[in-house]
């Protein structure tokens, strides 16, 4: 039997629901390898054995019983601390929030566990998801499975960590400007960032109403799909998931043949690194072997839409975050609701000038970040402006996306000269998550970027 | 409509405004901070259309998906 927790997310629950291996199983190896490394990753800010092998143990009798849940019956999941899940904590990285008892379960966790998933704990996140690197001043940073002295990124930085490291299949992220993409890049893990309306964030922290999107990071593209096939959907809780389209599984499966992926001029490929330049063309040589056409295109003004990006969602996170408002969720106050009222408006212009500029192109792919990830040090705000600087490189190539509402799956394509993972970020047309959950399971079955995992502690 | 000279003290009015108290030091770090993105915002090629609403955006969306 191979180690259930090597197994990724599609092969995990096949082999459960086989009964080739046990849930218990599963559980107990998951736990064992939480043991060994959670002490060196601060991946997770609770572990709940006891309850999760007593689930386990149920989701077994239930399967010899011949009452398979769903799709995840009886695989163990946890998710970034700010799903809540009714009668436990959810901490939302934060002290403030210390204590504080769900009142009910988020939309997207009652689906996994309605597929049969249940909880192993909770996952590390920067303090209210506001934050890149996965730094956290209460609850110490989250540590990089390839080289502890590297970032996560975040704020999902418990759950790159921990599905990087094998110690979860999958977890649930959220992104607002990056935070599932940027740990799925620097951890060497797959992460997708939907298409707004696509999975109801009811009962999950808000950072901003407009860019919020909840999705998944795993190890493959295909288990993106799988946990997209439990969650996505309409929800009467969270109405912007009204009119968006149900999840299309055969679309998600389509073959990459004659797809046409457009590569971007400038914005997205100046400066580059020469190890994360060098994985690009290497990605996109990939591409056309699978059958792709790859083209080159012109987008507009990208500063221009990062800078709309940060209005929006400095506002509403002032806003949301009011009555524990603290430092760089201050930045908002500064806007007069003129200001953000016009870059609200300006998505809509901004989205169809991006379409109109993308023509006929099914995917544009581009690098996740200019750089693999840099050590816990030389991001640490405390350490001065060079810091900063930093920063603001890290979140650049992310914003635009979510400011004009397009889906965007990272997924791991490459390394660097120093052995740290480089992930490529494939960006959708509205709406269009399957295919770029098609073109990645199609790169995956032709490298092995995503089946390589660090060395255990 | 953007500020290009965003001042401390421009800022801790507006915090005011909202129901919020910023100190000097915490009113310069946001003008610092906020001062370019406005900006950047405020850049002349950036016009929109008359009857463009919030939801616009929605329309454009539905209308540039393709399955």
């Amino acid at each position: 039997m191979s180690d259930p927790a090597l197994m990724t997310l599609t092969e995990l629950a096949a082999a459960i629901r086989a009964k080739q291996i046990s849930s218990v199983e599963a559980t107990q190896a998951l736990l064992d390898r939480i043991k060994a490394w959670q002490p060196v990753l601060n991946a997770f800010v609770s572990v709940e054995a006891d309850a999760a092998l007593a689930a386990a143990k149920e989701a077994d009798a239930a399967l010899a019983r011949g009452q398979a849940r769903g799709a995840l019956h009886g695989v163990p999941l946890a998710h970034k601390d700010m799903y809540q899940n009714a009668g436990k904590p959810s901490g939302c990285g934060s002290k403030i929030r210390a204590g504080w008892i769900a009142p009910a379960t988020s939309t997207a966790v009652a689906r996994l566990e309605a597929a049969g998933a249940f909880r192993l704990g909770a996952l590390h996140m920067a303090e209210f998801a506001y934050g890149p690197t996965g730094h956290n001043t209460h609850l110490g940073p989250a540590h990089n499975p390839w080289d502890v002295t590297r970032i996560t990124g975040g704020s999902s930085s418990g759950s790159g960590a921990a599905v990087a490291a094998r110690l979860l299949p999958a977890a649930l992220g959220s992104d607002t400007g990056g935070s599932i993409r940027l740990p799925a890049h620097f951890c060497g893990v797959t992460g997708l960032k939907p298409s707004p309306g696509r999975v109801s964030r009811a009962s999950a922290m808000p950072l901003s109403f407009t860019l919020d999107t909840v999705g998944p990071l795993a190890r493959a593209a295909a288990d993106c799909a799988l946990v997209m096939e439990a969650i996505a959907g309409p929800d009467p809780l969270d109405p912007t998931t009204d009119g968006a389209p149900p999840w299309d599984g055969t679309a998600a499966q389509r073959s990459p043949k004659n797809l046409t992926i457009g590569v971007p001029t400038r914005f997205y490929v100046d400066d580059l690194e020469a190890d994360v330049a060098a994985t690009l063309d290497a990605a996109l040589a990939a591409f056309r072997d699978l059958g792709a056409r790859v083209v080159k295109v012109e987008l507009p003004d990208q500063t221009a839409v990062n800078a709309a990006a940060l209005i929006v969602l400095a506002v509403e996170a002032s806003s949301a975050h009011a009555p524990w408002l603290r430092a760089r969720l201050e930045n908002g106050l500064a806007f007069s609701g003129v200001q953000y009222l016009e870059a609200l408006r300006w998505r809509g212009p901004a989205l169809a000038a991006h379409l109109e500029a993308i023509g006929d192109v099914d995917v544009v792919v581009t690098p996740a970040a200019r750089f693999a990830a840099p050590t816990i040090a030389e991001t640490d705000v405390t350490a001065g402006p060079s810091a900063d600087a930093m920063i603001q490189q890290i979140t650049r190539l992310m914003r635009p996306i979510n400011y004009l509402g397009l889906p965007a799956l990272v997924l791991p394509a490459g390394w660097s000269r120093g052995a740290m993972p480089i992930g490529v970020q494939l960006i959708g047309r509205p709406f269009g998550d399957e295919m770029l959950v098609a073109l990645g399971a199609a790169f995956q079955a032709a490298t092995d970027h995503h089946r390589r995992a660090p060395k255990a502690p | 409509m953007a500020d290009e000279t965003l001042t401390a003290d421009g800022v801790a009015a507006m915090a005011a405004s909202s129901g919020v108290v910023l100190d000097e030091a915490a009113a310069a770090r946001v003008a610092r901070t906020v001062g370019p993105t406005a900006a950047r915002f405020a850049q002349p090629d950036i016009a929109v259309p008359f009857e463009t609403e919030p939801a616009t955006f929605l329309v454009v969306a539905r209308t540039g998906a393709r399955r």
